[in-house]
């Protein structure tokens, strides 16, 4: 064979080659696929003994080793990374964009003086750079075993297969970067999705934080600011519970130092995030200082990187999500910080609206509850004006919502100086007696229970209407007033008469004696009477009294009446019973006497003139009438329904003396109205008067 | 003396304990008869209850206080109302003196003896003065 043949058969073996690298190129989908045919198929193709193929780092200050092949592994070492302006064939390349050509070992050592010591096994050495659209990104190298004065077709072939890598690397590289936006645009996506399925944001975050591992992280954290500004620990996530349930246990014999200079609580105070490609040896030394144990735990978790970035809406810094590449994930770069920021963002604004909607929630569910209360509320702002009006506050002062919103209180209730200046204004949660003042609200009086708090940005009034409780009020206390009154005479009489037995300087007649016997007798009588009725007037206040109903003669009872009535009757008197046959009703044999009694002991007191007194049974249709008249001083006409009030007496100054509690004729009405009765009055003064008990009749 | 009051114990009361202090009694049972009794004997003194039917002791009060023939007549009242506010209406009709009910019969002729030389001393305003501050029963 010829030189011309052999150099023919070289060519087309050549051409043969680059053409079986570039159909595996075409193949290769990854980085390291494309890496893998390079420098098997390709180092190959060029007859080369070894190759390696490096990159421009992302700053674009140092070229970064991707691979090689062929190499001793220590002639590698230092050779991972070095600067671009470093004094090396691969950063002349990338450099200059031209391509290398080095036919011997000293002809190289010659070039780069730096390689001078290493590199005995190397003669040739080619150096080419990697360009896509005239923009230099790396550079491949390939050494030979011989020297070789490279010949223009032998270096075209290199130049081509360069191109091919190229290329091929720059697809590739391209794809992974495609891929891994996908896979982060999916993730975000994804944990959109999370954040948006509801409300309840610690539990969403949660999910957030099991979701980022191991995709995003080994570790994931979520603090968020509680209401106190305390750094609340809300999620850990780890592909390993027991990991999980270790970092809380950790985080409780280690809780945060709001003021450390570094990691989640730096965050939170400065609101800018943090990030640690790699963590700095000084860091950690910072926070652990001298705990030989937490040193320890730190360095089985074999932390490498972390990116920190805060929770933030509305400028307000929320929390902060932690990002932890350890034993499984490669250090974080500038575009997983990006995408942490992003994540972050979408996570803050779906706690504030969260929050908002809850806070909104709260506030129409408050609303909806004063709109209920039976209580006025009342919110006035610093400077007056009303902001709130509930329906039970327009009710009360017979101010509209419409017509109170957003206008100065005291404009829309004159009254409300009165209302409210004695009203101590408390502090939230404080104890604020409210203070009951009468108010004229449209002509007619109304007593107001007021109590108020001030909460800085405004008041808070509760208005209460106790018009009734206080009317309530003052019938009790009269009530009781009253019955002092009338407990006073009786016990006047018994504790004077006593005084006056025992005196030992004053001769009484027997006269006298006798009488003041009788006195002390009578008097603690009525004494016992009297309080029997309060008592009494005070069950029927409360609805206490029992009723024993059976059947009975009224008749019978009214002619027991009479005859005991008949035992102290004075004179001039005279008693008198008109009863039809035999007539029963149903009612409380000792309640209706007790009606009678006292009907019968009125007429005879209201009778001082003496006259006739009479009882009369009825019985008419299904009723029996049973009424009690007397030939006494009458009644006005004007006061015939108020004799029967508590304490009302004939006497407009209520200064009758006719002796009783005041109560009798009330509980008289009481009673007969609890046996299905009514108890009615007719009377012409000067002439008698008629009280009818009217119950029905029994069958 | 004259004795006004609805009740019958009560005038006995006094009728009894006064006497025994040497004093003469005289006694009405409603308003009416008292204005009666006070125009036509001149007592020296009125023991007057507030709570009469039909004319009350107040008005009695205001009656005798507008009556020449009685106006010097002092009146001690005696009832069963203890309120301030009654005290102080005592005070302004001219009582010299307020019992509230219950009281020490045994004391009534001492306190009447009293009255009636404080005011021969000319503290007649001290004693109408006296009677809302007053804190005895």
């Amino acid at each position: 064979m010829s030189t011309a043949e052999r150099s023919e058969a070289a060519a087309a073996d050549r051409a043969r080659r680059l053409q079986r690298v570039a159909e595996l190129l075409a193949e290769a989908v990854t980085p390291d696929e494309v890496l893998q045919a390079i420098l098997t198929d390709g180092v190959q193709a060029a007859e080369a003994r070894a190759g390696a193929i490096g990159v421009l780092s992302e700053d674009g200050r140092s070229i970064e080793l991707l691979a090689q092949q062929g190499y001793d592994d220590a002639v590698m070492i230092g050779f991972e990374s070095f600067p671009l302006d470093s004094d090396l064939p691969m950063s002349l390349v990338v450099r200059t964009g031209e391509p290398l050509f080095i036919a011997t070992l000293q002809e190289r050592n010659r070039l780069f003086p730096a390689l001078s010591h290493q590199g005995q096994e190397g003669h040739a050495l080619v150096v080419v750079p990697l360009a896509v659209e005239g923009r230099v990104f790396g550079a491949m190298s390939l050494s030979f075993g011989d020297k070789i004065e490279f010949e223009p077709e032998r270096r075209e072939m290199k130049l081509t297969l360069a191109r091919q890598a190229a290329q091929a690397l720059a697809r590739s590289r391209l794809y992974e970067a495609e891929q891994a936006l996908r896979e982060r645009m999916s993730f975000l996506a994804e944990a959109s999705a999370v954040l948006a399925s509801s409300l309840d944001y610690n539990a969403t975050l949660r999910q957030v934080a099991q979701l980022s591992v191991p995709r995003l992280a080994d570790w994931c954290a979520i603090d968020m600011v509680g209401s106190n500004g305390e750094i609340e620990r809300l999620a850990v996530a780890h592909q390993d519970p027991e990991k999980v349930r270790w970092a809380y246990e950790l985080q409780e014999r280690y809780p945060p130092d709001p003021n450390a200079p570094t990691g989640v609580p730096q965050v939170l105070r400065t609101g800018e995030a943090e990030f640690f490609p790699f963590i700095p040896a000084e860091v950690l030394d910072e926070a652990i200082g001298d705990d030989v144990e937490l040193r320890q735990i730190v360095d089985e978790l074999g932390l490498r990187s972390t990116i920190c970035v805060p929770l933030i809406a509305r400028e307000r810094t929320l929390g902060a999500v932690t990002l932890i590449a350890a034993e499984t994930h490669p250090p974080y770069t500038q575009t997983d910080l990006d995408q942490a920021l992003e994540l972050a963002r979408r996570a803050a604004v779906a706690v504030d609206n969260a929050r908002l909607y809850r806070e909104a929630e709260r506030g129409s569910n408050a609303a909806q509850a004063l709109a209920y209360v039976a209580d006025g509320v009342v919110l006035l702002d610093t400077s007056g004006r009303v902001r709130h009006w509930n329906p039970a506050a327009a009710a009360i002062t017979g101010v509209t919502e419409q017509q109170a919103l957003g206008c100065p209180v005291a404009d829309v209730v004159p009254s409300w100086e009165a209302l409210t200046s004695h009203v101590p204004l408390v502090a939230p949660g404080g104890a604020g007696r409210p203070v009951t003042v009468p108010i004229m609200l449209e002509g007619r009086e109304r007593w107001v229970a007021v109590s108020g708090v001030d909460f800085g940005d405004g008041t808070v009034y509760a208005l209460q209407d106790v018009t009734e409780e206080h009317a309530l009020e003052k019938t009790r206390s009269d009530f009781v007033a009253t019955a002092s009154h009338e407990l006073r005479t009786p016990l006047a009489a018994v504790y004077g008469a006593v005084r006056t037995l025992r005196r030992e300087d004053v001769e009484l007649s027997e006269d006298d004696r006798t009488q003041f016997l009788e006195m002390i007798e009578s008097e603690a009588t009525r004494l016992a009477t009297i309080v029997d009725q309060i008592l009494l007037a005070g069950q029927l206040d409360a609805d206490a009294v029992e009723l024993e109903v059976t059947d009975c003669e009224p008749a019978e009872i009214a002619a027991r009446v009479l005859d005991s009535a008949a035992t102290h009757v004075p004179d001039g008197i005279s008693f008198g019973l008109d009863a039809d046959g035999p007539l029963k009703i149903a009612c409380d044999e000792n309640k209706l006497r007790q009606v009678l009694v006292n009907l019968v002991d009125n007429a005879v007191k209201y009778s001082p003139g003496g006259g006739r007194i009479e009882i009369s049974v009825r019985g008419q249709d299904s009723r029996c009438l049973i009424a009690v008249s007397d030939e006494g001083l009458g009644i006005p006409a004007e006061e015939l329904e108020r004799i029967f009030e508590k304490f009302y007496r004939l006497d407009p100054q209520q200064t009758h003396g006719v002796g009783g509690s005041g109560l009798g004729l009330y509980i008289c009405r009481e009673l007969v109205e609890r046996m299905s009765g009514r108890l009615t009055v007719e009377s012409k003064p000067g002439r008698g008067s008629r009280f009818t008990v009217d119950v029905p009749a029994r069958r | 003396m004259l004795v006004v009051d609805d009740e019958r114990a009560i005038r006995l009361l006094c009728r009894v304990n006064l006497a025994a202090s040497g004093m003469d009694v005289l006694e009405a049972s409603d308003g009416r008869q008292a204005l009666e009794v006070a125009r036509k004997a001149r007592p020296d003194l009125v023991l007057l209850d507030v709570m009469m039917p039909e004319v009350d002791g107040w008005t009695v009060a205001r009656e005798l206080a507008a009556d020449e023939r009685t106006r010097d007549i002092p009146i001690i009242f005696l009832t069963a109302r203890a309120d301030p506010s009654d005290r102080r209406l005592g005070e302004q009709l001219g009582g010299v003196g307020y019992l509230v009910k219950p009281f020490d019969p045994v004391s009534i002729g001492d306190v009447v003896e009293d009255v009636l030389v404080r005011i021969e001393r000319g503290e007649r305003e001290q004693l109408r003065r006296g009677i809302s501050s007053e804190r005895e029963r």
